[in-house]
């Protein structure tokens, strides 16, 4: 009888999401109005008949913490195995933070065994799809692998976002490169699901030393594998998978459930993805009201008009203000007469009356990141209050929590600029 | 210390409510698109400190039992008190079946009288309002009293629906009417009651009172007991017809609403559906509604109220309607003035709500004669089919129920009453 345990990888910073992941990891980030992205692996691993997860975290775990809480959303809140939080721990022989994603794993391989499982599956709790492992893990036990990677094939221009691989006929991968520069090594990517023989895991993550490091899975681990012989396997996915690395595709990815039929189906197929509900009465949709082309969270109160958005539960939409192609967190409130057009506004945000938000030239990108705002999209953090009357560009960034004084005195704010 | 326990009247068979009441009781009806009637009193329990609350159930709970389960929505999956399912049961000291609301007290004085609180609280499970019990509590344990009545002002010509109380002194009850012919008081009785325990032992102990409105409270008053009244200002609904019900919803589209879910500081909590929010299509045309979680509207949707996963295709029009989980309304479908149980399919270009003929329900004239048309649960109404006004489709209604009419008349009845 084999066990298998779940390992969410939910530490990193996700620094490329500016402030949506500034005070929360970025497995936290809301999405689709009220999922999580977490959502996505734990509710994958609970439809896949997994009950057992270790979920590592490091950075800004609260948000994290306060949703996953005993599981009870995804029924882990389990007297045997479900749901558990591993943070980072001081140890007798000093302390560290984890260093890389096999190092959090190693340090905390008691977890594995105290849990008897022979077999791990580690995910990263930031991607978002609908998959069941169960085949994989069958095609891992049945091959007799060390190592199966879940790989699917991505554009060639993309590849130096990924670990790339080359596999012989039998799909036993042969040569591994992590985010290679040259576009020549084929176009199958890791999808960072890895299922591991839990022993030989182990086996290869204690060899690290300064000379042969094991913090990475990616950089260092399946390489080591690879060369030592191990038998490492790839294991075709075919379906949708996010990452969503960025603010331009976080916006894109919400706006694409919008379609009339979208390739992540979260109505009708029979993969649900469990979420902690917020408990708010059913969206008021006002008299006065014009909303198309939108999804729209229970709490919402619409006043406004909104166009092909994402709101998410308790959003206020003040009379004569207009929503488009923008993504609204929980309670932010737009008052009246604002228009927002192309922005990511996270929780608890307001919004004063008469601001124009998300105007002018698009190919303005962000002064102070140039490499991750430039798609046009205008990001306003947790909390922030933009005062009554404002005129904000594109690309601009406004930080959490700022309020008006942090404005200019004329209340405008150019195309890149940063609050 | 909270010094009383609840007991929530939830057995009755509720005959008024036609369709709604045919498959589930009354308490386990829908309300406010997400809601069932029996969150607002359990609701308002918890938000007042009352932790032990006990449900006596009797006509067809079986909703009613899915929907509390252990109660953690409520917070009542507790350790002590939390809440309790009565049934009926058999080999009691009384005879079998509850004949009304003291009588099932009655049957279960022994767990009356076991638990610590030395007062009782009795509910009705099918009122609408959001009341905090701890300053009638303190009220009833300041004037010393042997009952506590709720009591509200009605409108001089809607006293014969209620009993009619009359006041003395210091909120002293002197007099009691049930439902007077005439009368120039207008305060009535909210079916809200504040025994001490004792007293109410002993008042149903070797007794055959049935009803606490019709029965007790006038024993109450001939005895030495010490009855006073207490005046509740707010908004509270009975809706026991299908048009108060009908009203009901329909009153939470109003701009602000006399009862207001959206207050923070008093939850109705419930047990929420697991949904993706609503999604309103590119052409859909939506006014002045409630949409919860998981709807999705591609057509026309106006001053109606939507439980979670309607599906409104494009084409389709829903006005002033209630249409309750799951049900689907196809394209060129209309639905007008209407009460749409769960799981109805209304197939494309079917008409229901048609035409200004309000004949009278013929089965339930004095209930059904307001222009209302109603659709029992799991019902499927054929393509093009005109159903006119008053009309009674019953639960589980086939399409070979409607056998070769084209059209059905205004007050006619469809299918077999499962009552």
């Amino acid at each position: 009888m084999t066990k298998t345990i779940a390992m969410i990888l939910a530490g990193g910073e996700g620094t490329r999401l500016t402030v949506l992941s500034e005070a929360r990891a970025k497995p936290a980030v809301p999405f689709a109005g009220k999922f999580r992205i977490i959502d996505f692996a734990l509710s994958n691993c609970v439809n896949s008949g997994i009950y057992t997860a270790g979920v590592l975290t490091q950075y800004r775990p609260h948000s994290l913490n306060d949703h996953i809480g005993i599981g009870k959303p995804w029924d882990l809140d389990r007297s045997r195995g479900g749901v558990r939080l591993l943070q980072p721990y001081q140890q007798r022989k000093g302390q560290h933070w984890y260093a890389g994603t096999a190092d959090a794993i190693v340090q905390n391989m008691e977890f594995v065994w105290d849990n008897r499982a022979d077999t791990a599956l580690i995910l990263s709790g930031d991607h978002i799809y609908k998959m069941d492992y169960a085949p994989m893990l069958q095609y891992h036990w049945e091959t007799g692998a060390d190592l199966t990677i879940a790989v699917m094939p991505v554009p060639l221009e993309e590849t130096d976002r990924f670990g790339i691989m080359q596999v012989d006929e039998e799909q036993r991968i042969v040569a591994f490169y992590e985010k290679p520069k040259e576009r020549d090594k084929g176009n199958l990517a890791s999808m960072g699901i890895y299922v591991f023989n839990a022993s030989t895991m182990e086996k290869r993550l204690r060899e690290g030393s300064a000379d042969t490091p094991r913090v990475d899975f990616g950089k260092h681990v399946i390489p080591a594998m690879i060369a030592a012989g191990d038998r490492v396997f790839a294991y075709r996915f075919e379906g949708y998978w996010v990452d969503v690395g960025t603010v331009d595709s976080y916006w894109a990815t919400n706006l694409e459930l919008l379609q009339p039929e979208p390739t992540l189906d979260l109505y009708t197929d029979n993969w649900p993805i469990h979420t902690r509900s917020e408990e708010r009465p059913a969206a008021k949709i006002g008299p006065q009201s014009k909303v198309v082309s939108s999804m729209i969270s229970n709490g919402c109160v619409i006043r406004g008009t909104v166009i092909n958005s994402v709101l998410s539960p308790g959003v206020y939409v003040s009379p004569g203000a207009v929503v488009q192609d923008s993504v609204v967190m929980n309670d932010a409130w737009i008052g009246p007469g604002v228009h927002v057009h192309k922005a990511v506004i996270d929780k608890q945000v307001m919004v004063g009356a008469g601001t124009v938000l998300g105007t002018g030239d698009e190919s303005v990108a962000n002064m102070q990141m140039p490499d991750r705002l430039f798609a046009g999209i205008t990001v306003v953090g947790k909390g922030a209050v933009i005062p009554d009357g404002a005129h904000i560009g594109r690309n601009v960034l406004i930080n959490s929590g700022r309020d008006e004084s942090a404005f200019p005195n004329d209340r405008i704010v150019a195309d890149g600029q940063t609050i | 210390m909270t010094r009383a326990f609840a007991m929530i009247m939830a057995g009755g068979p509720s005959e008024d409510l036609s369709v709604l009441t045919e498959v589930r009781s009354e308490p386990a009806v829908p309300f406010g698109g997400k809601f069932r009637l029996i969150d607002f009193p359990l609701s308002n329990c918890v938000n007042s400190d009352i932790y032990n609350v006990a449900v006596l159930t009797q006509y067809k709970p079986r909703s009613l039992n899915d929907h509390i389960e252990i109660g953690k929505p409520w917070d009542l999956d507790r350790a002590s008190g939390g809440v309790r399912l009565l049934q009926p049961y058999r080999g009691g000291p009384y005879g079998d079946w509850q004949r009304g609301t003291a009588d099932a007290v009655r049957r279960n004085l022994d767990f009356v009288q076991l638990q610590s609180e030395e007062h009782v609280l009795i509910l009705a499970g099918d009122h609408i309002y959001l009341m905090d019990y701890r300053p009638m509590l303190r009220q009833h344990l300041q004037t010393k009293a042997d009952l506590t009545v709720a009591v509200r002002r009605v409108n001089l010509y809607e006293t014969h629906r209620f009993g009619i109380v009359s006041v003395g002194s210091e909120q002293r009850i002197a007099d009691f009417q049930e439902k007077p012919k005439r009368t120039r008081e207008t305060l009535a009785s909210m079916g809200i009651y504040i025994f001490r325990k004792q007293a109410l032992i002993d008042i149903l102990q070797d007794t055959d009172y049935v009803d606490f409105g019709k029965d007790v409270l006038p024993a109450m008053l001939k005895g030495s007991g010490e009855v006073y009244a207490y005046p509740f200002p707010g908004y509270w609904a009975d809706v026991g017809t299908v048009q108060a019900y009908w009203e009901a919803n329909m009153s939470l589209l109003s701009e602000s609403p006399a009862l207001d879910l959206y207050d923070p500081e008093w939850v109705v909590h419930t047990r929420s559906q697991e949904r993706a929010p609503s999604k309103i299509g590119p052409n859909a045309h939506v006014e002045g509604n409630l949409l919860s979680n998981g709807c999705r509207v591609y057509g026309e949707v106006q001053r109606s109220v939507l439980s979670p996963g309607v599906y409104v295709a494009e084409g389709a029009i829903v006005r002033d309607s209630v249409i309750l989980n799951d049900t689907s309304i196809e394209a060129g479908a209309v639905v007008d003035r209407c009460i749409i149980d769960k799981g109805v399919t209304v197939r494309a270009g079917a008409k229901v709500g048609d035409g200004d003929d309000n004949t009278p329900n013929t089965d339930m004239p004095e209930q059904i004669n307001t222009g209302l048309t109603l659709a029992g649960k799991g019902c499927v109404i054929p393509e093009d089919m005109v159903v006119g006004r008053n009309v009674v489709i019953h639960p589980f209604c086939g399409e070979e129920a409607f056998g070769k009419r084209k059209k059905v008349a205004s007050g006619k009845s469809i299918g077999k009453n499962l009552r």
